[in-house]
Formats: C-alpha cells, sequence, structure tokens
C-alpha cells in the first residue's frame, strides 16, 4: 500500500507530494533503500548529521529518479531539530535508520559513552519514530519503519549497551504500532542481522550470516508494501533468535558471543 | 555493489592476507595500501599482499549530469553497470565499455580499459574531463584534468598515483537500448587460414562502430565467429538488462576443465552459430556487450584453482604472421583455452603513459589453473610478443616476468617516480622486482 503511496508521487507535483522521510540518511542501508525509493520516483527528506555527506546522497537521488531530495541536517539526538523537522513534514513513509554499534569495553569504561550511545540508539530513535508517527496522522495515514536489531532480542555480554538499546526500540515499536493501530499510521521494526556496511567494517571475518545493506533495503520496502509488523531480515534469523531466546540464562550467561 | 571477494582477484587461485580499510570512512592509510574498486582485474593487480585494501566501492554516488556536454560527476567508486542503467534511458551511454559491466569508474581509469569499439573511440581515458586525486603525501585533494602533469600517470596508472575522488566523464548519445548485430564466420576448412578471414572481415568493418571475434586457439586453422554491431534504437524493455538469472553456486570440479573439454566446449560453440551465420539482427545492448554479465561468479566455473587470462597485443604489420605463431606455440604446447577473443586496435592515443592497447590486433584467452609447463609457455609467448614490439596487459596478467614487463612498457620508470609512496601493489612489487631490491623500498 505503501509502495502505492510513493509511487503516486511521480504524478503530483514536488509541492504537494507526500514525502518518504529518511532519518538517519547517510547509512548504508538507508542509502540502499533511498536509491530504491528514488527508482519508483518518490518525494525525499533526507536527515542526517553531515551536511556534505548528505548533499552526495540527495545528489544521487535526484540523479536516480527522485522527484526531489531535500535535506536536512543537524542533531539527531536534538529535540529542537526533531521537533522542527516532524512539524513541517508531511510523510506518506518514514524510515528511522540511524544508530551506532556501541563499543561494548568502552561502554564499561566510560559512563558518558554509555549515555551519548543508549541516548542516540534508543532515546533519539523512540524520539523520531513518535514524532514521525505523529506527522503521518496528520498527513492522512502512512508507515513507520524502525531499523531495531536481533542484538535487541537477548541482552549478550559482547554488546549488552546496544543490544538493550535496540530491545527499548523493539518494545516502543510495539506499544506505539498498538496506539496507532486505529489512527492510520502502520508500524514496522525491522530486525536485521549482521550486516556487512561500514559500521562493522572493523570485523573482517564475515560469513554466510552476512547480508548486504542492498538485501536488507529491499526487505524493507517488501515489508513495507505488504504491512508487515516484525520482519527478520534476512528471514532465517527469525530461527536463530527464537533458539537464542529460549537459551537457559545460567547457560546463557556463559556463553561467549 | 559488493566485490564478489574482498581478498582474491577475479582469476582466483591463490589466498593472499590483507588489512581492510574503506575509502570517506577516514583519513588515507599512511602506509602500503592500494585503492581497490570492485577486484576484478584478473590477477595481482588488485592485491596488495600483506598490506591494506582500501575498498572505495562503497563511494558510488552519481553526483550530476549535464545534458549540453554530456559530462557525468560521479564518485570513481561508482559502476559502469549503474551508470548505464540510469543513463540509458536519458538516451546516453558509455562511451567505452569492457566486458563486463561490473567494473567502478575508477577502475576503468586507472586501467585504462578498452572496448570493441576501439579502433574509432580509444580507451576509456580519452573520455576522463578531469578527476580528484588524494595522496597521501598532499593535505589537500587537487582537482587534475588532461593537461595536469599526474593525469597521464593516472589513466593507465594501476591506481598507485593516488586515490580518485570525484570524476568527470563525458558520455555519448546513442538513439536507443538496441545493437544491430551481424554475425560472420571465419576459418573452418573451406576457406584458408583464419587469421587472414579475420582480417579481412575486420578491414571491411570499418563502418561498424563495434568489432570483436571469438578465436578457436584449439583449431589448426583458426576459425572463428566475427561480431559487428552499431546503436539503434529498441523497445522500452530492453532499457533496464534482464536481471541474472544463472548463479554458478560452487566450484566446479577440476575434471571438467582439460584441454579435451576445451575442445568439445569450442566446437560447440562454433556450430552454434554456425547455424545462423551472416544474419543480421537487433538485439538489446546489454547482451551484447556484457553477455557473462547474465552468470553470477562465472569465474567459479573454473574451479577452485582459478584460472589466467593472457592477453597480449602486437603492431598491425606483424599481426598477420604472429598472431598465428603465437597461438599455434601455445597450441602445440598444451595450453588449453576456452573462448579466445580477437579484436583490432586502432591509433587513437591514450592520454596514460602506460596504456595497454597500440594499433595492432589483441588476443585474450582464458586458461585454467595454469601449471608450471603452461607458464613456461606463455613465458615464450611474452618473448615473441616482445620482439615484435606489442605488450600483454597488466589488467589481466598474474605471472609476466619483471623483465619482459619492463620491456613492454619502457616508461615504467615515469609511473614509479609519480607513484604515491604509501601505495603498492602486488603486481607493481612483482613487477619492478629488481628495482625495489636496489633502492630503498617505501
Amino acid at each position: 500500500m505503501s509502495g502505492n503511496i510513493a509511487s503516486t508521487a511521480k504524478s503530483t507535483t514536488a509541492a504537494t507530494a507526500r514525502e518518504v522521510v529518511v532519518v538517519g540518511a547517510t547509512s548504508a542501508v538507508a542509502q540502499s533503500a533511498i536509491r530504491l525509493w528514488a527508482a519508483r520516483g518518490a518525494t525525499l527528506a533526507l536527515v542526517g548529521r553531515n551536511q556534505d555527506a548528505l548533499d552526495r546522497v540527495a545528489a544521487d537521488a535526484r540523479m536516480r529518479g527522485a522527484a526531489s531530495a531535500s535535506t536536512h541536517a543537524g542533531d539527531l539526538a536534538d529535540l529542537v531539530f526533531i521537533e522542527s523537522l516532524c512539524a513541517t513534514t508531511t510523510p506518506a513513509v518514514a524510515l528511522v535508520a540511524h544508530g551506532s554499534l556501541t563499543d561494548s569495553a568502552h561502554a564499561e569504561t566510560s559512563a558518558e559513552y554509555l549515555d551519548y550511545e543508549l541516548t542516540l540508539n534508543f532515546v533519539s530513535a523512540a524520539q523520531w519514530a513518535q514524532r514521525l508517527a505523529l506527522a503521518c496522522e496528520r498527513a492522512g495515514g502512512g508507515t513507520v519503519v524502525a531499523i531495531s536489531s536481533v542484538a535487541g532480542d537477548r541482552g549478550r555480554g559482547s554488546n549488552h549497551a546496544y543490544g538493550a538499546a535496540k530491545a527499548g526500540l523493539t518494545a516502543f515499536c510495539s506499544g506505539l504500532r498498538a496506539r496507532m493501530a486505529t489512527r492510520g499510521v502502520h508500524v514496522v521494526t525491522v530486525k536485521p542481522g549482521f550486516i556487512d556496511s561500514p559500521m562493522t567494517a572493523h570485523i573482517t571475518k564475515k560469513g554466510a550470516l552476512w547480508a548486504t545493506p542492498d538485501a536488507i533495503a529491499e526487505g524493507v520496502l517488501k515489508a513495507i508494501d505488504r504491512q508487515r509488523d516484525v520482519v527478520y531480515l534476512p528471514g532465517f534469523w527469525a530461527l536463530i533468535m527464537l533458539i537464542i531466546k529460549h537459551v537457559p540464562e545460567r547457560i546463557f550467561k556463559r556463553l561467549k558471543f | 555493489m559488493t566485490p564478489l571477494s574482498l581478498d582474491q582477484p577475479w582469476g582466483r587461485g591463490y589466498r593472499v592476507s590483507h588489512e581492510h580499510a574503506y575509502a570517506g570512512d577516514a583519513p588515507l592509510p599512511t602506509s602500503n595500501f592500494l585503492p581497490r574498486g570492485l577486484g576484478r582485474s584478473y590477477g595481482d593487480l588488485c592485491v596488495n599482499d600483506g598490506g591494506t585494501l582500501l575498498h572505495n566501492f562503497r563511494r558510488d554516488r552519481l553526483l550530476a549530469f549535464n545534458n549540453v556536454s554530456g559530462v557525468l560527476s560521479c564518485e570513481s567508486g561508482a559502476t559502469l553497470a549503474d551508470i548505464a542503467q540510469v543513463m540509458l534511458p536519458r538516451g546516453w551511454f558509455l562511451p567505452v565499455v569492457p566486458g563486463t559491466r561490473y567494473v567502478t569508474v575508477g577502475g576503468a581509469i586507472a586501467n585504462d580499459v578498452h572496448g570493441k569499439n576501439h579502433h574509432v573511440a580509444g580507451s576509456f581515458g580519452g573520455f576522463v574531463e578531469s578527476l580528484t586525486l588524494a595522496r597521501s603525501d598532499c593535505a589537500t585533494a587537487v582537482r587534475i584534468s588532461p593537461d595536469h602533469p599526474r593525469f597521464a600517470t593516472t589513466v593507465a596508472g594501476l591506481g598507485l598515483s593516488g586515490l580518485m575522488l570525484d570524476t568527470d566523464i563525458r558520455l555519448k548519445r546513442i538513439p536507443g537500448p538496441g545493437i544491430e548485430q551481424e554475425i560472420r564466420l571465419f576459418g573452418g576448412r573451406r576457406s584458408g587460414a583464419g587469421i587472414d578471414g579475420y582480417l579481412e572481415l575486420d578491414a571491411d568493418s570499418k563502418p561498424w562502430e563495434y568489432t570483436v571475434g571469438w578465436i578457436d586457439t584449439l583449431d589448426r586453422d583458426l576459425r572463428g565467429v566475427f561480431f559487428r554491431g552499431r546503436h539503434c534504437d529498441g523497445p522500452d524493455e530492453w532499457l533496464a538488462p534482464q536481471p541474472a538469472r544463472l548463479t554458478v553456486p560452487i566450484d566446479a570440479p577440476q575434471w571438467v576443465l582439460g584441454r579435451w573439454s576445451a575442445r568439445a566446449f569450442n566446437a560447440l560453440y562454433y556450430r552454434l552459430h554456425a547455424t545462423k551465420t551472416a544474419q543480421r539482427s537487433v538485439i538489446p545492448i546489454w547482451p551484447f556487450f556484457f553477455p557473462l554479465d547474465a552468470v553470477n561468479g562465472w569465474n567459479r566455473a573454473y574451479g577452485r584453482r582459478g584460472f589466467i587470462q593472457y592477453q597480449f597485443v602486437v603492431p598491425t604489420l606483424a599481426a598477420r604472421e604472429t598472431v598465428p605463431r603465437i597461438l599455434a606455440h601455445l597450441r602445440e604446447a598444451g595450453v588449453a583455452s576456452y573462448l579466445a577473443v580477437i579484436k583490432t586496435f586502432g591509433d587513437v592515443p591514450s592520454p596514460g603513459i602506460m596504456s595497454f592497447p597500440m594499433a595492432g590486433t589483441t588476443v585474450a584467452l582464458d586458461i585454467p589453473a595454469p601449471d608450471e609447463r603452461d607458464r613456461r609457455a606463455l613465458d615464450r609467448a611474452d618473448a615473441m610478443v616482445a620482439d615484435v614490439g606489442g605488450r600483454v596487459y597488466p589488467a589481466k596478467d598474474a605471472r609476466m616476468s619483471a623483465a619482459m614487463f619492463q620491456r613492454f612498457f619502457p616508461r615504467w620508470r615515469e609511473l614509479e617516480a609519480a607513484r604515491d609512496p604509501a601505495i603498492s601493489s602486488s603486481f607493481w612489487r612483482r613487477v619492478t622486482a629488481d628495482v625495489h631490491q636496489k633502492g630503498p623500498q617505501t
């Protein structure tokens, strides 16, 4: 359904077209998704931290067929920035894709770093999802998609801070979906597994479990088109996480992963 | 687009160990790194054993296009595949394409790639308007155009002159997504030596923008199939390529790759075309230029031990005599080869001092899992090429000696002088081995 909204954007003028809003537009998955939307002729509003990087993503989107692509640079955790942007946008689809893979060892020693990471990965993501859901409602309905993670399904010793923030985001989106269910706004929670992207560039050994940002982005658009609630990407992670969630804590706490 | 392997070259066959870095994430590495696109070079040109690979494939954004001049601005990691797909519906195409569209613009410039239109258009480097070059010994990146001294060592510079950032390349207008193609046979028992037949057809095809031949190097008579084509319009469905339907999921077992299967394969390929000879047809642009792109990971069909490609060029005057002599030598030495490609280059000069093409005839052979005997035969072929003033193509190479390389490319010292002191490759260390031993190594 939302796929139809994105494609109808082509037939209306840029000024009145319902937008696809992307927060964290320079992330690898977001860039891949933006290319797919651009090929459908969407009107894009791209939000990120770095103006120069956003300009490049926007230029690329226009070259690849976007009806238009505006850029909005700012601190993604800044409430004033979130409020002012969400007050003026009229999204048909909103993707919340920003995040940072927390270094657990650093988070253990630095309280400031832990606070920053939790704020970015959970608090700011939840704020964006909430504000954008209301913006969708005002615009007459739409879809909010949040990129959570399989890491949010259970806290692991190797990434407890990242996992906790994503667990929070997953729970928040589940509740937001229920709140918005009768108000014309659908909320999709996407839980990718390992993605081969700049965020994970430091991990050199990548096996069969790793997916490309392009594959994840295709899954994201499919989940929107089919109005799914929660999707694991790729799908086999649903099975892996089902098993991981059922390992007794007595054993789980001794596992090194 | 992601490379099939972050470590191995396209020809596969050996393991190397690398550190990996990504261009754009951080400042340039400070020592022993190599910029890399999609790793489609066949041998160690895209490998830096024991050093760092600076991956550039994520910097693949298209930035702007000027509808009047035809100049496209893009990041150097942009693929020819993306450019072709985005620009074709607007009536524009790349001025030069190699046999695969899965290469980056940076890789196409660094190897100064050529295509089926070399006889009229020259090589890719001739269509570079300007580019930004970042070097480890310069604080800021520099914009260079063809009159800049670094331009001649960046085009065909094998990635050694610095990391290319943004590039401006000139596209060409085309009438649509079709190719008018003609197929002719040459050689075979009834019509004398294959090479004469090929050269005649080629001389006869001057009005055709694209020409290429396939030649059966295992056949005494050098029979083959000649293709010529030109752009034409076609239905809108041809604007986008058909998605690859075939994937080679596993390495082919070694026993299917001997010379007997090569013989059988070549004979089958010839017969297939013999049944539809002399016909003129209109086909989509994609299979005409990129037939192998329809198969994902086709390099795996050559098995775990991989393959090498041997591509040489000999000057026009020597072609009629030298090409059959080299192919006969390889055949008699028992070197198996599938699908050898033959093409006549024109005399359009390249801006790069290390560019491979020269006016003359080039032949490219795939050789699966070469053994010691094959390698000795290829060394001998190198000498035959050098004796008539020809060259072997570095982008395809994995084995030529330093001495031969330096005969083929006498201006290599100029590239060595222009090389970013922090950049190196396994290929460059191999083919300049003796100087590295003498001089201080970086």
